[in-house]
């Protein structure tokens, strides 16, 4: 991917919450300059922004433990930290947060709260916005404002966080964060199945629904994204065939009897061949899914989200298209990345016209995920307008009145 | 889609008395609001309305000077376009079981009933989930989907007459959100009617949407930000099997100890529910399920999941529980004896009313590790006022219900009351806690809210509000502490025991 903010920027690093609103409040006031949050700029390019001049302001210095009472299974943290050090310190009392993260080495907690980030695992453990139980941020104008608490359960007020979750930075910069924590399981293993048409792996898929396992993911990939992940995971993927991989975690005897289970009751839908991975071996292909939707250097990356049962009449029509594709199956999201030879705007505009027939407009969403920042203003980022679009350009508006805040990200509705 | 900002109606409000029966304008509303429902869809006599002068918060009251039954957001729609047109005062009421006055209509105005609203529109459990009208009772979506294999998660305890449509407005939690979540961890999307009588929609079936979330900023409004019309709800595949145990501790320092160590264990049952000492003698003495009467905390413990994981998670609660200096652990075997612990649980309200004339719920939170802490200050608290206090509580998130028994009669006993639940609450928070966990702010607990946040929370939350609701016509003086009058419009209040005090 192209880098982005390739304009004039100067740094800000702020050493406090407090630091950061004062800086906030005084660009407010003066000649204001546009302001880029950025955590470890591992999603620079999603919503596509184009190259701007301005601020770059650095949270990596914001990256403190404000308070883990482990008993609790709660822990407040400065925005900036990464994932992988989140992760190493509730790991080692046996508890993580449940959501997974492309390049959680360089990622942060605030970006990934700011892109709603999160990959397989979502099927059973839902999004990061379900543990946010806090949240502290600073508006366009710099005032810092709270929400929430440090308590698992909380209905004081309005429900802030889950206006900043998926806003990319453009209402306020996260500053702090207090999460709900999960314990975490004894083991994951993952059974892969080979299927010949896509016909039977949906009929697969739709078992879910009644199988008498709990999955806690169910990921699928087109044969061109197969060959990608086998390659990037050392699996010995059969990757002429599309693959549906479902995950088991949990006590070690629970998830191997689910996984002889779902091998017995998907006999009946014909998989070419089917294999149970464990141990290294798992966690390798878990990480090559979860890695999967910002892994690539192709020029744009589409991300639909469809109902589960109408998924694989996208799929279909994407493979066609020689779109490489994976999907957290039951939850009807897919990520593609467009073929090289998409190599100019027309062909990228094309493939979406055809794309947008196989999905209902009432149902569907059809976005552009990443992309190159010179075809970042002439593609359509919503395709459509999501639901609530005016009270998304009245919210802008009142939390960032002089449109400072990552101003090119949700760009139509700046511009609105 | 509906813009919400074409606005046109910016008058200053008529004033109030002019609306009162009889008055032209009221005559004026009553008509046009008629040809909207129809003559058996609402009503205006003022006997009719005494019915609606309050929720389950009934130390407050005012009565509406309208209430109305729509049964569809069309109707829902025209109502509140006419309510902005006339400069009245409307807010939505589902079953009317709020426990702090959100469904208080505060200046009188339209009360707008959804319980005629209560259909299933689409169950997919391919793509889990179903779309229900918001006056649809809780229990009656789980008994619809019975058979299916799915059920629906959030469950109040008042599950069996609240609306789904008042669990998104308070987020409401319930007995098994320990492990499954509250309500808006299981809101899809919903529609709704703003304030200015546009119609919306927020999020969907799928799994996202583009752009903000604003239907889990919608969720906990506590109707501030309009009228839920159609709710999209999750569905969550029913487990395999339960195991429910009732654990019998000689202290509350030892049932918290437990409650603490099997989470810590890793282990996330779906229900964690704590009964006193206090409690336990009132249940007994009401239904006689055999607990000793000397012993001083009981656990509810239930797990569920697949049948082959359980037997191992019980092992284990049982040796933390025996570590934990349990007295004795009962094991429900059968459906009917599962059922039986859960009556144990659930009627524990019903039978306070034989130990007192009257009686105060509390709601507040504290982190799970300080739950001896405010227990052992509620019951020094019952000391200093001379006044007993009991527990049944959700132990697992926190979340306690302190019970302050009294007589209302008594004038000196309702003061005590009052400076009590202040202490209580005070204390949750000054243990990192929160004044409400599922009850919601409404008008009760509206003077804490400048505790609990600084002025730049509370302007944000504001700003945010007046997005959805600008001329703040609809649910008047809930949640936010700037726009409460000194005086509410029109509310008398009966017996203030149980309102948190300034």
């Amino acid at each position: 991917m192209s880098p982005t903010h390739s304009g004039s920027l100067e740094e800000f690093v702020p050493a406090s919450q407090t630091e950061l609103s004062r800086f906030m409040t005084d660009n407010a006031e003066a000649a204001p300059k546009q302001l880029f949050s950025v955590g470890g700029r591992t999603s620079l390019s999603v919503c596509c922004p184009a190259s701007q001049s301005g601020t770059l302001i650095c949270m990596s210095q914001l990256n403190r433990v404000i308070d883990y009472p482990v008993r609790d299974m709660t822990i407040t943290v400065e925005a900036g930290m990464r994932l992988d050090q989140l992760t190493e310190i509730v790991s080692a009392e046996g508890q993580r947060l449940p959501i997974d993260v492309p390049q959680s080495n360089r990622a942060t907690l605030g970006g990934v709260i700011a892109t709603n980030t999160c990959g397989p695992r979502r099927f059973s453990y839902g999004t990061i916005r379900d543990y946010v139980i806090g949240i502290s941020a600073i508006d366009g104008e710099g005032n810092l404002f709270k929400s929430g608490g440090r308590v698992v359960k909380n209905v004081a007020g309005y429900d802030l966080s889950k206006m900043l979750v998926g806003s990319l930075g453009t209402l306020a910069v996260i500053s702090q964060v207090s999460l709900n924590l999960r314990p975490k399981p004894e083991t994951m293993s993952m059974v892969w199945f080979a299927f010949e048409s896509f016909q039977n792996a949906d009929r697969a898929l739709e078992a879910i629904v009644t199988s008498g396992t709990r999955p806690t993911a169910v990921e699928y990939c087109n044969s061109k994204a197969a060959r990608q992940i086998a390659a990037e995971s050392r699996s010995e993927l059969p990757s002429e065939h599309q693959i549906v991989c479902v995950c088991y975690e949990g006590p070690a005897n629970v998830v191997n009897w689910q996984a002889e289970r779902i091998r017995e009751e998907w006999k009946e839908f014909s998989p070419l061949s089917s294999q149970i991975v464990e141990a290294e071996k798992a966690t390798r292909l878990y990480n090559a899914f979860t890695e999967y939707q910002t892994s690539s250097d192709d020029p744009v990356t589409l991300k639909a989200v469809v109902l589960p049962s109408q998924m694989m009449k996208f799929v279909e029509a994407a493979t066609e298209l020689n779109i490489a594709v994976q999907a957290h199956a039951a939850d009807g999201i897919v990520f593609g990345h467009l073929p090289d030879s998409a190599s100019s705007l027309e062909d990228v505009q094309q493939i979406l016209k055809q794309l947008q027939k196989a999905i209902s407009p009432q149902t569907a969403h059809l976005t552009i995920y990443q992309c190159e920042s010179e075809w970042a203003e002439s593609l359509p980022l919503f395709c459509a307008a999501p639901p609530g679009w005016s009270l998304m350009q009245q919210l802008k508006q009142a939390l960032d009145p002089q449109q400072l805040l990552n101003s090119q990200r949700f760009a139509e509705l700046v511009e609105a | 889609m509906v813009d919400s900002s074409n606005q046109t109606i910016t008058q200053e409000a008529p004033p109030l008395d002019e609306l009162k029966t009889g008055s032209p304008p009221f005559t004026s509303l009553v008509q046009q609001l008629t040809q909207i429902v129809g003559q058996a869809n609402i009503l205006y006599n003022a006997d009719e309305l005494l019915v609606y002068e309050c929720d389950g918060y009934i130390v407050d009251k005012s009565a509406p000077d309208i209430v109305i039954f729509p049964i569809s957001t069309e109707q829902i729609s025209a109502i509140v376009k006419l309510c902005n047109q006339f400069n009245v005062p409307f807010l939505a009421r589902g079953a009317g079981t709020s426990l702090s006055g959100g469904c208080l209509p505060i200046g009188g105005g339209v009360m707008i009933v959804l319980t005629k609203m209560k259909q299933i529109l689409e169950i997919n459990l391919r793509d889990r989930y179903a779309i229900v009208e918001p006056g649809m009772v809780n229990l009656h979506l789980t008994n619809a989907l019975k058979g299916t294999g799915y059920h629906y998660a959030p469950d109040p305890s008042s599950q069996g007459s609240c609306t789904i449509g008042g669990n998104i407005a308070t987020n409401s939690g319930g007995p098994h959100t320990l492990k499954y979540g509250v309500t808006t961890n299981h809101v899809l999307g919903l529609e709704a009617v703003l304030p200015d009588g546009s119609i919306i929609e927020l999020g969907g079936p799928t799994a996202e949407t583009p752009g903000y979330d604003l239907h889990g900023l919608y969720v906990g409004n506590e109707g501030t930000f309009g009228i839920c019309t159609k709710a999209i709800v999750r569905i969550t595949r029913d487990p395999e099997s339960h195991r429910t145990m009732l654990a019998v501790f000689q202290t509350i320092a030892d049932a918290t100890r437990a409650i603490s160590a099997i989470i810590a264990a890793g282990i996330i049952p779906s229900a964690l529910e704590m009964m006193d000492h206090g409690i336990i003698q009132a249940v007994e003495e009401a239904f006689h399920f055999g607990f000793p009467l000397d012993a001083g905390a009981v656990l509810l413990i239930e797990v569920d999941g697949l049948e082959i994981a359980l037997d191992e998670e019980v092992r284990q609660i049982l040796e933390i529980c025996e570590s934990c200096n349990v007295r004795e652990i009962q094991r429900a075997d059968t459906p009917e004896e599962r059922q039986l612990i859960w009556k144990s649980r659930k009627q524990a309200f019903g039978a306070i009313g034989r130990l007192s004339p009257s009686y105060c719920t509390q709601d507040g939170v504290v982190p799970r590790t300080r739950l001896p802490e405010i227990l052992e200050f509620i019951e020094a608290t019952s000391k200093k006022y001379n006044m007993r206090i009991v527990n049944v509580f959700h132990a697992g998130d926190g979340n306690v219900h302190p019970i302050l028994l009294f007589d209302e009669r008594d004038q000196e006993q309702i003061q005590k009351v009052l400076e009590a639940s202040e202490e209580i609450l005070e204390k949750c928070l000054e243990l990192g806690g929160s004044v409400t966990g599922e009850h919601g702010i409404g008008v009760e607990k509206i003077n804490f809210m400048s505790r609990i946040f600084n002025e730049t929370d509370l302007d944000t939350m504001e700003t945010v509000r007046n997005i959805f609701n600008p001329r703040q016509i609809c649910s008047r003086d809930k949640v936010l502490p700037q726009h409460q009058a000194d005086e509410k419009a029109g509310v008398v209040q009966s017996h203030p025991a149980r309102r948190a005090p300034h």
